[in-house]
């Protein structure tokens, strides 16, 4: 295959390191001009700290750009322009996109973006769904609510940028958009992990369709949850549509910044439009060795209407030990894609605890429905974590066995003792979207 | 890889390509019909420029060196 078949961009993703990072620092001070010179938010920030665009002509020099944090985010939104605040670099005239977080933290980040950064956000995940193997034969099915949350939005666009043909699933529901899958015969779809595990679910109990048999897709691409990098959960799916799941991550105010290819060795940074660093969580120290997890700070390169540098996105993430990928994609590999949120990984009972770990033994057991819930708690003085999970209906005479082996896996894998609560097939919270498998009550939450 | 593809004349087209987007624009007499759709193309050529001239600039450096 030639590499302008096998890239979306060639030039780009193959190359060289050392012209990687020179690209990179280029593109940086250009960002970090354009937000000190049109945003009041920015320039403070910046002037505050004695730093100005002629400071930065090395790597180290970046290092000494304050990081922006949710919260800087929210405060300078309540300022004007309305809604966006001071943070805008653009005439309000020029936004032509909304878009907001979930709130999954607190209060929603507004999200102003240009008709460039709309091509740009679409861009970037271009480069998602090529290396996922998308291409113009293939009928893409988005079974997503379009709304104000821009989750897939830009995989609709990206989609219709490489040329494939897209059905808007929108306001479908479940059954009908596995109908609707089936009737048109798609070849791949995007979708959460969560959300493709619920259509499997209903496909099979309601539909009497087996996703693997009797529809089409070949391939799926995902993200917004760890899922995809839960090696048990990615197997489950896998298994479950008969196709390849590849996964990215991204963020609505980082944009779409990492994406698995078809080797499928970990997740390359699009270090093209991205900066991305690892810090110590503790420290702040910059970690570049493989197999040391930390926070990631990211740089969007060329969003312009609220410019996200240095951005302190509490996304847990590692580098690989992988130094090249077969896929020939000199873009640097992270390795278990975004681990969990510095916010959820949270110490119970005195130990680190990272709810992902949990997800990888529960999609492990096969006599295990896909939903779990994890509930931390407080008796007394002591932490008490409490794990909610279904055995699947066939597997009702298996109970002590899968009681023993899972509590035997949560005790390697997480080194702590759980009281465990099995619910009738069904009962569990279902998600489309986004889920919350994780309360730590501790916090009120 | 990138010694495969021409890129530095990649560059000179798109670089015509936003110059005669903006000519267009600076002749249009505010019709919003050539305004908006110029800002489309101009888009677009922004992202041929990350896609493209950014990495020439970067070669261009080297040479300069």
């Amino acid at each position: 295959m030639i590499a302008s078949e096998r890239y979306w961009n060639p030039v780009l993703e193959t190359l060289l390191r050392e012209r990687i990072q020179r690209l990179q620092l280029k593109k940086f001070q250009r960002i970090f001009q354009w937000a000190y010179e049109h945003s009041k938010f920015h320039h403070k920030l910046y002037s505050d700290a004695g730093i100005e665009p002629g400071d930065i002509k090395t790597f180290d020099d970046m290092r000494r750009v304050p990081k922006m944090e949710k919260a800087m985010m929210r405060s300078a939104q309540i300022k004007e322009p309305y809604p966006y605040g001071d943070m805008l670099c653009v005439p309000l005239e020029q936004v032509t996109e909304y878009h907001q977080t979930s709130g999954t933290t607190g209060q929603p980040v507004y999200q102003p973006d240009t008709w460039q950064d709309w091509e740009w956000l679409a861009e970037s995940w271009a480069y998602i769904l090529y290396a996922h193997g998308f291409r113009n034969h293939d009928r893409v099915f988005i079974p997503f609510g379009y709304n104000i949350f821009i989750a897939f939005w830009a995989g609709h666009y990206a989609a219709e940028k490489i040329g494939c043909e897209v059905v808007p699933g929108g306001v479908l529901d479940t059954e009908a958009r596995i109908l609707k899958m089936k009737e048109v015969r798609a070849t791949a779809l995007i979708a959460t992990p969560t959300y493709l595990l619920r259509m499997a679910e209903v496909a099979r109990t309601k539909l009497g369709i087996d996703p693997a048999k009797d529809l089409y897709v070949t391939k799926i691409a995902t993200g917004a949850e760890p899922g995809g990098s839960i090696p048990a959960t990615k197997k489950r799916i896998e298994e479950t549509w008969g196709a390849k799941l590849y996964e990215h991550s991204g963020a609505t105010e980082m944009g779409a910044w990492n994406y698995e290819c078809v080797a499928q060795c970990g997740l390359h940074v699009n270090e093209g439009l991205f900066l991305v660093e690892i810090e110590d969580i503790d420290t702040g120290e910059l970690i570049t060795e493989s197999n040391r997890m930390g926070k990631m700070v990211i740089t969007a390169f060329d969003r312009i209407a609220q410019p996200c540098v240095r951005f302190d996105s509490k996304d847990i993430i590692q580098w690989s030990p992988i130094d090249r990928c077969e896929c020939g994609r000199t873009f640097r590999l992270i390795k278990g894609g975004v681990i969990g949120r510095a916010d959820d990984i949270t110490k119970v009972k005195g130990v680190l605890f990272a709810p992902t770990s949990v997800e990888e033994v529960v999609r492990g057991i096969p006599e295990l429905g896909n939903e779990y819930e994890i509930i931390v708690d407080r008796k007394g003085e002591v932490d008490d974590i409490t794990l909610r999970i279904e055995l699947l209906p066939e597997h009702r005479e298996k109970i002590n066995a899968v009681q023993e082996e899972l509590l035997r896996q949560l005790r390697i894998k997480t080194n702590l003792r759980y009281n465990l609560e099995f619910c009738d097939y069904g009962t569990l919270p279902r998600y489309e979207v986004k889920s919350k498998r994780f309360k730590d009550l501790r916090k009120g939450g | 890889m990138v010694e495969e593809y021409n890129i530095k004349l990649m560059a000179e087209k798109i670089e015509t390509i936003r110059r005669t987007a903006t000519e267009l624009k600076s002749i249009s007499g505010g019709i919003q019909a050539i305004d908006r759709n110029a800002d489309r193309i101009l888009a677009s050529v922004k992202m041929m420029e990350i896609n493209i001239t950014d990495v020439v600039d970067i070669i261009n450096m080297e040479q300069t060196e």
